[in-house]
């Protein structure tokens, strides 16, 4: 019986060893921004520094809050501005599944994944102010055109259209708001346009599902047959703070074009501040003109899958973490398409110490690249971050891989009058044009003939036509002076 | 705390008993005749008047003096057994099991006799041998003896039973969805979110009695298994007073004390196998966070709640120990003994220490889509870096049972805990999708738990011709990854780190949640009888499993937000500076991390499985050598599920599977000699394979640490799967032992997870087209003593063929087609995923009960297997062959053998386990790849 005691008291030893430590730790008083205690870094009482919000100025009728005795935004109360009572918010949480229009009269909110299903139109008048919902993956707001249906987003350059976040405090009348900037990515999904367009896919594969939707949602597929299909209009559309991520690698894009045919019209649209790219064409034949992207997280004009439009008047000022100004991919299957892309101007980041590059050519690209005025890039020498030499890293225009290499070698991709605004220790324009192939072609040294330095913009005979980007937010609120 | 496990380590040390006193001489005595125990034999010691009778269950305890003895067994109308030199030692138990076969003619007598010695019937040989369906085993003797720490690595050894992964067992190259595995008979949860199946490895071999792997159905086995059923069968009471305690370290030279090992700060109750709430989810579901532009004050509170460790830190790794307590007992209630209560407890603890430098996993190889002529492989992603491991294993073990005249209970409680602390840093490049270097550091926190409870009963009439068992056992599972944090870090072309979130992803904390609660019941009835004039068994009963599972995923990532120049610079590529105070979003720079929640309510299930059955065989004999056993088995399977899709559709508690069916089943007995060690056994059984919670679903599962997407598919149908057997088997003298076995098995519909070809990585369960597996198997056991002086020398050899062929769906098809290189074409089929063409077994041991010495070598392969199922332009997968050769030492030592020090060491041939891409014409390519290393292990163990 003795071992028996003894046994037993090992086991209860044990069991007592694994239960202990259950206690929680005792709540200390934490400081808050509303105990009445100017603790916690604050600059006045419950306000300012890390922790709270910005200490109140005197309230204003044109500081874009509401606060003091006003009814809305800057309007009502004291307030000389009558608030518009006219419109309202108009949530929108299902798909559009028959024709509908949407106008200037009201916002609407985009409560998550929102398509335009097969054989429905949405119309969207000039002035109308989309706000999305923040959320990622399945909970990211994102207005899908399936293949089928059709978007008519008729905008004006005085009464733009314009795609933002909840967050942003632009009110019913107004062209922009005043409390986010091109550094505020990330609060909501995109624009994506799906149609049935020929689209070059993995082991020629006709159709492909885009990007992080599940394949359960057929709404998400894209590609056909029909080169001249038509998703509708986009005209003055300006997509902002956009750009909410599902995973590595599945991206939402400013606008994101999908097997868009060439019967689909695209004008005049302007993304700013998007996590990833700013202009995704995935294969399709559909042309766009006038094309605006600024501080984009990624690329701002992203090629793939054979993309075989015309692409004309583009200007892309890069951010702070951008990465290439282009990014241009070639098929992926067999079917061949080439791109052209011309008139284009890129303000790069001068002495930006993360990546932030002009041009990159992979995988297998096929297309042509022309009169193109490149600015501002990053070259080469040494900046200081915290306290450290850091060396600089020459933005280049790149031909990745022996794919592109080889096409460029048979005529397939062709580069014509580049005008470089000579980054910092660069002599030569044709510096900035990297072969980085294994097999090797003419490219560095075609670049002196295809390339040339100018002094500044002014004096560049190529690029986009910059007047034609007046009516964009990024214009007035960055003074580019276009 | 490490000291107090220290101390109680100690307090066993300082313990020590030794008393002359009385041996035990017990075992089972079987029918010959039947495949059963036979009840009420008589047992007595030849020369004096002492003698018991075997209770109901076959089993008989005799107490005797220190001695050598010969103990006559006897039964009416049955041979009588003499075993000579029964020897027996002070304190210790002599297990002698018997067969009695029926008197040929009823007026002779006969008596066989035979030593001790050469009576070794091993206990599972001989369930073997008795069984009706076709079965292997393996005894905790041969475990015991090949070095085996968990079941997973046990189980390897049983003719056409391999392993993946460490952990999933594969029955005759069919894995979870076809083999089932089973605690003591009943059902018990899976611990895995994708499989239906347990994972074995959490099973220390310390609780265990035996494994038993039946490949034929018989109505009384549950309908769903294929391959094989596993069951695991956790000691039984002690028939004596009886405490061990057993200590162990082991060494790798690679792993172990080498100050490169990875790991991170984890909570003060890690080293006990579970978290004392440090990784506690910080946010609750219903807590909404809002965008820093919106609410930076919450944001920044939200933010600071994450504990701020995302770095894998260096320091020395420890070497494996592990220590392990026992006791058991059995006391006589009343006078003549047929009344007694026993108690058995049993605690283990683990704690192992793995490093593997240069770790590569998940590389991706695609084939060139632009040009079918080119056939080598193009880099997509590569992956290399370091892995640091440790992992706990604590269990308990508790069982009581009473035996009266007529009836037994037994209650057991079982409670396993496993927590695994992993912390990896790794180079990733990326060519592809993207064209760039990242750095990540992963740390990943895992807590299985399993807790079992077991009813059982049985009760016979007063002549044993009625028999009924049942069983009742509620078990409750839950793996829990606890704040799994994976820190991306992209290496720009100057030496700086940022985090991209469109390169290398933002920063990601998960925790994923599965539970589970089953509850199962069991009830078998047998009657004995006569038909056609001979003994023959009636056997019917029923059983209900319910099943419920909860699954919930928690993820968050934390974006960095800038103003200036991308704030993300000023970590360093430190991944612990992400949170750190100064750097988390502030409201009057409006610049740094925060949190935003990522998971979906799609990511999250909660599903209800009940089973129904009823069952009727019976056994009886069509001429005195020919044994039948037919049956049949009617299930009712009911599958409900609630969740909700990414598009809103809403499931509540909606039945997507009702199905009843009828499982016949046929098993033949042909004894081939008198003595019956001579057999061929041929059966025929009908089978389903069900599919699992999340497969008969909607659920859309996004998966962060894979980038892929399950999609669930509520239109899935069971498969039903026709099984085909024989076997002939010979026993001999001893252990010794030959079988060789043939099996054929056709599926209709089976279940594949298939990729989506116009979405990739995404996956779906689908009823595929048909399939067949079929094989043999070869097993030999063989006592060497026809080499003189090899008498102590044991072979055991096994090697299994298996082959399978999976019709492609046309899907799986046309990618495959349309990515076939120039000279390559496509074949009609392909293998299944998991199936290894063949496995091989082989060990020679030597084992003296003179001197006290064993010693054995082991060698275990299995053929290339099919690891991952190609997609497209990724080609498939193949997990290469490992060999794996072990040698044990061990002695028994001290006045009442009561000391036991055994030495093992493991991967002699120093091998790497690899898994390859392999592609028509083209250089194989690494998957993943792990260096084990060697290690050698010292225990040490004691009874008393």
């Amino acid at each position: 019986m003795k071992k028996v005691i003894f046994a037993m008291s090992i086991v209860g030893m044990l069991a007592l060893v694994s239960c202990g430590d259950d206690d929680n730790d005792p709540i200390e008083p934490v400081a808050t921004c509303n105990d009445g205690v100017q603790n916690q870094g604050e600059t006045g009482l419950d306000c300012g520094g890390p922790n709270c919000q910005a200490c109140e100025v005197e309230p204003t009728c044109t500081d874009g809050i509401q606060n003091g005795d006003e009814a809305g935004v800057d309007c009502g109360g004291s307030c000389p501005e009558v608030c518009d009572t006219t419109g309202g918010i108009i949530e929108v949480s299902e798909n559009i599944t028959s024709d509908t229009t949407w106008n200037a009269d009201n916002i609407y909110e985009l409560q998550g994944r929102i398509t335009v299903t097969n054989g429905a139109t949405l119309t969207i008048e000039a002035g109308t102010i989309i706000k999305a919902f923040a959320g990622t993956g399945a909970n990211a707001s994102v207005l899908i055109i399936a293949r089928g249906a059709n978007i008519e987003a008729l905008g004006t350059a005085t009464q733009p259209i314009v795609f933002t976040s909840v967050a942003d405090n632009i009110e019913l009348g107004q062209t922009a708001g005043t409390n986010l900037t091109e550094n505020d990515r990330g609060l909501w999904g995109g624009l994506i346009v799906l149609g049935n367009a020929p689209v070059s896919l993995d082991g020629d594969a006709t159709e492909a599902q885009i990007e992080g939707i599940p394949a359960s949602d057929t709404n998400g597929l894209y590609g056909g047959n029909d080169d001249a299909d038509d998703s509708g209009t986009i005209q003055y559309v300006s997509i902002r703070h956009g750009g909410a991520l599902i995973g590595e690698g599945n991206e939402i894009n400013g606008l994101t074009l999908g097997g868009v045919g060439s019967g689909t019209t695209i004008d005049n649209v302007e993304v700013v501040g998007n996590v990833d790219d700013g202009i995704e064409f995935f294969g399709g034949s559909v042309n766009a003109s006038n094309l605006f992207v600024w501080a984009q997280g990624d690329d701002a004009i992203d090629i793939d899958q054979a993309y075989s439009g015309t692409i004309t008047n583009v200007v892309v000022v890069q951010g702070n973490i951008s990465d290439h100004a282009l990014e241009i991919d070639g098929p992926e299957g067999s079917l061949d398409g080439a791109f052209t892309l011309t008139d284009v101007t890129l303000f790069g980041l001068d002495q930006n110490v993360s990546e932030g590059e002009i041009a990159d050519y992979r995988s297998n690209a096929q297309g042509s690249t022309s009169n193109v005025l490149v600015t501002g890039f990053t070259g080469i020498g040494q900046i200081e971050v915290d306290g450290e030499m850091t060396d600089l890293v020459l933005s280049d225009v790149e031909l990745d891989n022996d794919g592109v290499a080889a096409n460029y070698t048979a005529g397939e991709l062709t580069f014509s009058a580049w005008e470089i605004v000579l980054p910092e220790g660069v002599t030569s324009s044709d510096e900035i044009f990297d072969d980085r192939s294994d097999v090797g072609s003419s490219f560095e040294t075609d670049a002196a003939t295809f390339s040339s330095s100018v002094a500044d913009t002014a004096s560049a005979t190529v690029g986009a036509n910059t007047s034609a980007f007046s009516w964009t937010y990024s214009n007035n609120t960055a003074n580019l002076g276009f | 705390m490490k000291f107090r496990i220290t101390f109680v380590f100690f307090v066993f040390l300082s313990i020590f008993y030794g008393s002359a006193q009385q041996g035990t001489v017990s075992g089972t005595v079987n029918d010959g005749e039947f495949n059963d125990v036979l009840p009420f034999a008589n047992v007595l010691v030849k020369g004096s008047s002492k003698g018991t009778t075997s209770d109901f269950d076959g089993k008989y305890t005799l107490n005797l003096e220190p001695g050598t003895y010969t103990i006559v067994y006897s039964f009416l109308g049955y041979e009588t057994k003499e075993i000579t030199e029964v020897n027996v030692n002070p304190g210790s138990e002599t297990i002698v099991d018997v067969t009695l076969n029926p008197a040929s003619s009823q007026l002779d007598e006969v008596v066989v006799v035979t030593t001790a010695s050469k009576n070794t019937e091993a206990s599972v040989l001989n369930l073997q041998k008795r069984s009706v369906a076709l079965l292997d085993g393996l005894s905790i003797q041969s475990i015991k003896r090949s070095g085996a720490s968990d079941i997973a690595s046990a189980v390897k050894s049983v003719p056409g039973v391999s392993v993946q992964g460490g952990k999933f067992v594969y029955v005759r190259g069919l894995g979870d969805r076809y083999t089932k595995s089973i605690l003591n008979g009943v059902d018990v949860p899976g611990l895995d979110p994708d499989r239906n199946t347990l994972q074995l490895d959490i099973f220390p071999t310390n609780i265990l009695d035996n494994i038993i792997v039946v490949k034929s159905s018989t109505a009384d086995q549950p309908a769903d298994f294929t391959g094989g059923v596993v069951d695991i069968v956790t000691k039984d009471l002690p028939t004596k007073e009886e405490y061990s305690i057993s200590l162990g370290v082991g060494y790798n030279s690679t792993m172990h004390f080498n100050n490169d090992y990875l790991s991170y700060e984890g909570s003060d109750t890690d080293f006990l196998g579970f978290d004392d709430g440090l990784r506690d989810l910080p946010i609750q579901q219903s807590t909404e966070i809002p965008i820093p532009a919106q609410d930076g004050v919450t944001v920044r509170q939200l933010t600071r709640r994450f504990e701020s460790t995302l770095a894998a830190q260096q320091e020395q790794s420890l070497m494996n120990f592990n220590f392990g307590f026992t006791a058991g007992n059995q006391y006589n209630l009343n006078e003549d003994g047929t009344k007694r209560l026993g108690y058995l407890a049993s605690i283990s603890y683990r704690n192992t220490t793995e490093f593997y430098e240069d770790y590569i996993n998940g590389q991706v190889f695609r084939k060139d889509d632009q040009d079918r002529s080119v056939l080598e492989l193009i880099d997509d992603r590569t992956q290399i870096g370091d892995l640091g491991i440790n992992s706990i294993l604590l269990n308990g073990l508790a069982g009581i049972s009473l035996k009266t005249e007529q009836s037994k209970y037994k209650l057991n409680v079982l409670h396993i805990q496993n927590g695994e602390s992993n912390a990896s840093y790794l180079r990733q490049e990326n060519f592809s999708v993207n064209s760039n270097v990242n750095f990540r550091d992963v740390l990943v926190y895992t807590e299985r738990s399993i807790t079992n409870v077991l009813l059982n009963g049985l009760h016979t009439n007063q002549d044993a011709s009625w028999s009924t068992e049942w069983k009742i056992a509620p078990t409750l599972s839950r793996i829990y990854d606890k704040d799994f944090r994976v820190t991306p870090f992209l290496a720009n072309d100057n030496g700086t780190f940022t985090i991209s979130p469109s390169e290398a992803g933002d920063p990601t904390r998960i925790w994923r949640d599965l539970q589970e609660i089953n509850l199962a019941g069991k009830l078998d009835i047998t009657r004995k009888h006569q038909l056609f004039g001979r003994d023959a068994k009636l056997k019917f009963g029923g059983a209900y499993t319910y099943k419920q599972r909860d699954f919930v995923v928690d993820q968050f990532a934390f974006p960095v937000q800038s103003r200036g120049s991308n704030f993300s610079l000023q970590f360093g590529g430190d991944a612990d500076q992400v949170l750190a105070l100064d750097n988390i979003y502030a409201l009057d720079t409006g610049e740094g991390t925060y949190v935003r929640r990522d998971s979906n309510i799609s990511d999250t299930f909660d599903s209800e499985i009940s089973v129904s059955a009823a069952y009727l065989s019976e056994e009886f004999k069509l001429s005195s050598r020919l044994n039948a056993i037919l049956g049949v088995r009617m299930e009712m399977f009911d599958l409900k599920y609630t969740g909700e899709r990414q598009d809103g559709t809403r499931l509540e508690d909606e039945q997507i599977l009702d199905k009843t069916d009828f499982f016949p089943s046929a098993n033949f007995i042909y004894d081939l000699n008198e003595d019956a060690n001579k057999k061929v056994r041929a059966s025929y059984s009908r089978t389903t394979a069900r599919p699992s919670f999340k497969e008969a679903s909607i659920a859309e599962i996004f998966d962060p640490v894979s980038s892929t997407f399950f999609i669930g598919n509520i239109d899935i149908q069971p498969t039903y799967i026709n099984n085909y057997d024989i076997r002939f088997e010979s026993y001999g003298e001893g252990n010794n032992f030959f079988a060789v076995s043939g099996f054929y098995k056709t599926f209709d519909d089976p279940i594949e997870v298939q990729f989506i070809r116009e979405a990739r990585g995404q996956f779906r369960p689908l009823n595929l087209g048909d399939a067949k597996v079929f094989g043999a198997e070869l097993e030999i056991r063989r006592n060497l003593g026809f080499i003189p002086g090899w008498e102590d020398f044991n072979l055991n050899a096994n090697i299994s063929i298996i082959e399978s062929q999976q019709n492609f769906s046309e899907n799986e098809e046309d990618a495959r087609r349309d990515n076939l290189r120039e000279g390559e074409t496509l074949d009609d089929n392909r293998q299944l995923q998991g199936q290894s063409p063949y496995l091989i077994n082989f060990g020679v041991n030597y084992d003296n009960e003179d001197n006290g010495w064993q010693a054995g070598l082991f060698y275990n392969v299995q053929g290339e297997t099919l690891e991952i199922v190609g997609n497209g332009d990724i080609p498939d997968v193949f997990t290469q062959p490992f060999h794996n050769l072990k040698l044990n030492f061990s002695k028994e030592f001290g006045k009442e053998i009561q000391h036991k020090i055994s030495l093992n060491f493991s991967n002699i041939l120093n091998d790497d386990i690899e898994s390859f891409y392999k592609s028509f014409g083209a250089e194989d390519r690494i998957f993943s790849f792990r260096s084990p290393g060697q290690t050698i292990s010292l225990g040490y163990s004691m009874q008393f």
